[in-house]
């Protein structure tokens, strides 16, 4: 009888869901009409290649326009390791190893690892240079090289990343995105505003505070999901 | 620099990335900087609400230089300046309170000071920001901070209220994006001004669907019946300054956005009714609820319920006054739930288990303590000399006015259920037997401080109700007026 009422709760929220979705014409032109600037959408289109001199509109979008929002994405991420951190903590007992894998990898992989851990690196760092060129960025780019010590992780037993070195890099970069945004303040304009000059369009130093914050944003996404994947594999149950 | 409403999430998130660092040099630091963050911001207070008090204007403020529709704003008025303000004061008292908390180990003060810090921006976020989306980003943020520190003690239970809390508070996000993702489709922007000047171009059926979205994904923030499933659980689970936080903080900020969407974003009049009808249901069940309960955390949580179901009628009968009356009650019940959780916090730390049955007679061990828990208990109901009486008054009132006398008939009558176990909690604190356990864990001087100053506000309100009354017109009448608001967030692009 229980199971009858969900299966019917589930079935009438899905179709009132399924309906209101299937008003809405995906595909489509969602933007409005580009010459009538009646959504932002169009506005961003219109306006961020002369404004702004960046060929990435999503980046100018993310990081400019609604360069606050990134900054509480970015606190959100920050956030989440942090408590991850404090539900995992564990006073280490003395003599005790990091690591609890036990068999080494095979040779395959661990000689793949060592080849193709600093190409990953160079593409993360890559992407999120280039975030406000090319699609990427910040994000994309930390992700990238998260999962080049993913791999390095797994490869080696005893492969170990400072806990100390993440805590520096992640402070840093997040500090430098808050100074950039008070930076803005201080100069008489507003909280993150793009106070440098914005350069021509297509050069790797062009887009003001764009690359900037984009690189603080790639560190230290890089910086945390590491320390995410370090805590995680440090973990271990009490037997 | 001058004085801006951006510093309330500017300048914690930069303590709170500089933190770990600063850790680093001297362990005391991570307990200071909270601290002068949360003062200097008290002091921001100040300087806004007297700014806005006087041009009676509200300030907003553009980020990252793009006007009103194209970037994202903060709005500071006389209603929202009235609820941060709260928020901070509360925040710095439960500073105060939990400035010895983890003095044994140092890494874990780390992160609860960061997580607490960040909890406090979040709420106050929610609040400021004048766009959506932004404020779904602040819920987040609000979100992980209170995940984490309800599974802080990382014990069984705790571990459970916290898991319990994770996926309630995800669907709550993912219905909330739904109904953000749907709303600009309809009108392609974000900001909550312009959103609610192109409202009525929107088809009825896609409007109530979007607004159902939002009631379920915030109704579980405001502890909404009947998605408060997780809130008992992460009061009482949680260290005690966060159970304070919950109740002064984040279920403030739930209410807040709620009452925006309905009162700003939507024009829907059923809405109105809808929050009286779960405000009951809220209420009642709830004071029913805490009745039964034996565990003194869980039932001042089931408390904190009922009393968000009372604020959510009151903003349901939607006259000026009834508006007034639950401003008041929400700044009541940050005030006095607070002290309560407290005061009631020393008392599970003092007896062996976390039952009500296991304090007696600890009152007369702490006779300040159950003096302070006393004041708090008499307030919340609703007694005379105490601020609570004003509030449960006004609302009264306001739902006679609009002859609602059923709905007056209801609320005296829970307000008995209420008499009732928070009186059971006081008689035995004092009349109960003692028990001859004399394990006595003495509240710190920041303690003691924190929670006398807040009993003085209690009786200080109780006593002098035309303090704060005039600051709580003004944001009323500040909510009431929806074409003020779109017409000073728009008029500053043009």
């Amino acid at each position: 009888m229980k199971r009858a009422f969900i299966l019917l709760l589930l079935v009438v929220v899905g179709w009132v869901l399924a309906d209101t979705f299937s008003q809405i014409n995906f595909g489509e032109s969602r933007m409005g009409d580009i010459k009538q600037q009646e959504t932002v959408g169009a506005y961003y289109l219109n306006n961020t290649v002369e404004k702004l001199s960046v060929a990435n509109v999503v980046t100018a979008i993310v990081v400019n326009y609604r360069g606050f929002d990134t900054l509480g994405e970015v606190t959100v991420l920050f956030l989440a390791a942090s408590g991850l951190a404090s539900i995992l903590y564990r006073r280490k007992k003395r003599g005790e190893h990091d690591v609890m894998i036990l068999k080494n990898s095979s040779q395959l992989l661990q000689t793949g690892a060592k080849l193709i851990f600093p190409a990953i690196l160079v593409l993360g760092a890559y992407v999120f240079i280039h975030g406000h060129l090319t699609p990427g960025g910040g994000f994309q780019g930390g992700a990238i090289i998260a999962s080049g010590f993913l791999l390095m992780f797994m490869a080696y037993k005893d492969y170990h990343v400072s806990h100390n070195v993440l805590t520096w890099v992640e402070s840093i970069a997040g500090i430098l995105f808050v100074s950039v945004g008070i930076w803005g303040l201080i100069s008489g304009a507003t909280f993150l505003e793009n106070i440098l000059g914005t350069g021509t369009l297509n050069d790797l130093v062009s887009g003001g505070i764009i690359p900037l914050i984009y690189i603080a944003v790639g560190f230290k996404v890089a910086a945390e999901l590491t320390g995410v994947l370090e805590t995680l594999l440090n973990f271990k149950t009490e037997k | 620099m001058v004085i801006s409403p951006v510093h309330y999430i500017a300048l914690p998130l930069l303590a709170a990335f500089l933190m770990p660092l600063l850790a680093k040099v001297n362990r005391e630091l991570v307990r200071i900087i909270p601290g002068v963050v949360l003062t200097y911001l008290l002091f921001v207070s100040v300087v806004l609400m007297q700014r806005v008090t006087e041009t009676g204007q509200p300030i907003i403020e553009t980020l990252a230089g793009w006007q009103a529709p194209w970037g994202i704003n903060l709005v500071f008025s006389q209603f929202t300046g009235f609820l941060v303000s709260l928020m901070v004061f509360m925040a710095t008292l439960i500073w105060i309170f939990s400035y010895r908390f983890k003095k044994v180990d140092n890494e874990p003060a780390l992160k609860y000071y960061i997580l607490f810090m960040m909890l406090v921006t979040g709420s106050v976020g929610v609040v400021l920001t004048g766009d959506i989306f932004n404020m779904f980003v602040f819920m987040e943020i609000t979100a992980i901070a209170s995940y984490s520190l309800t599974s802080f003690y990382r014990d069984r239970d705790g571990a459970e209220a916290g898991f319990k809390y994770l996926l309630i508070g995800s669907l709550a996000s993912t219905f909330m994006l739904l109904a953000i993702l749907l709303l600009y489709t309809q009108v392609g922007t974000l900001n909550m001004a312009m959103i609610a000047e192109r409202m009525h171009t929107v088809p009825v059926g896609m409007k109530v669907t979007i607004l159902i979205l939002f009631l379920t994904g915030l109704g579980i923030e405001a502890e909404m019946f009947p998605l408060n499933g997780w809130a008992p659980d992460a009061y009482s689970q949680a260290p005690s300054p966060v159970g304070a936080t919950f109740a002064a903080l984040v279920v403030k900020a739930g209410v807040y956005s709620l009452i925006r969407v309905i009162f700003t974003l939507f024009d829907i009049q059923g809405a109105y009714q809808y929050l009286i009808i779960m405000g009951i249901i809220t209420l009642i069940i709830a004071e029913f609820a805490a009745m039964k309960q034996t565990n003194l955390k869980r039932m001042l949580a089931y408390s904190s319920i009922g009393q968000m179901g009372f604020v959510l009628i009151a903003f349901g009968i939607g006259t000026k006054e009834a508006v007034f009356g639950a401003l008041f009650l929400m700044f009541n019940h940050a005030i006095i739930k607070s002290l309560l959780f407290m005061s009631g916090s020393f008392f599970v730390y003092n007896s062996t288990s976390k039952d009500i049955n296991g304090m007696s007679g600890i009152g007369k061990k702490f006779p300040y303590m159950g003096f302070l828990f006393s004041i708090g208990a008499f307030a919340i109901v609703g007694l005379p000399p105490f601020s609570g009486f004003w509030s449960k008054l006004y609302i009264l009132i306001a739902a006679a006015d609009e002859s609602m006398l059923a709905l007056v008939a209801i609320i005296l009558l829970v307000s008995i259920v209420e008499i009732v176990y928070y009186f059971r909690v006081v008689a035995k604190l004092y009349f109960g037997k003692p028990t001859d356990k004399e394990v006595v864990h003495k509240p710190t001087f920041g303690g003691y401080f924190s929670m006398t100053v807040l009993a003085v506000v209690i009786l200080l309100v109780g006593f002098y109700p035309d303090i704060i009354t005039g600051f709580i017109h003004r944001a009323a009448d500040t909510l009431l007026d929806k074409g003020a608001y779109i017409s000073n967030v728009l008029s500053m692009g043009h």
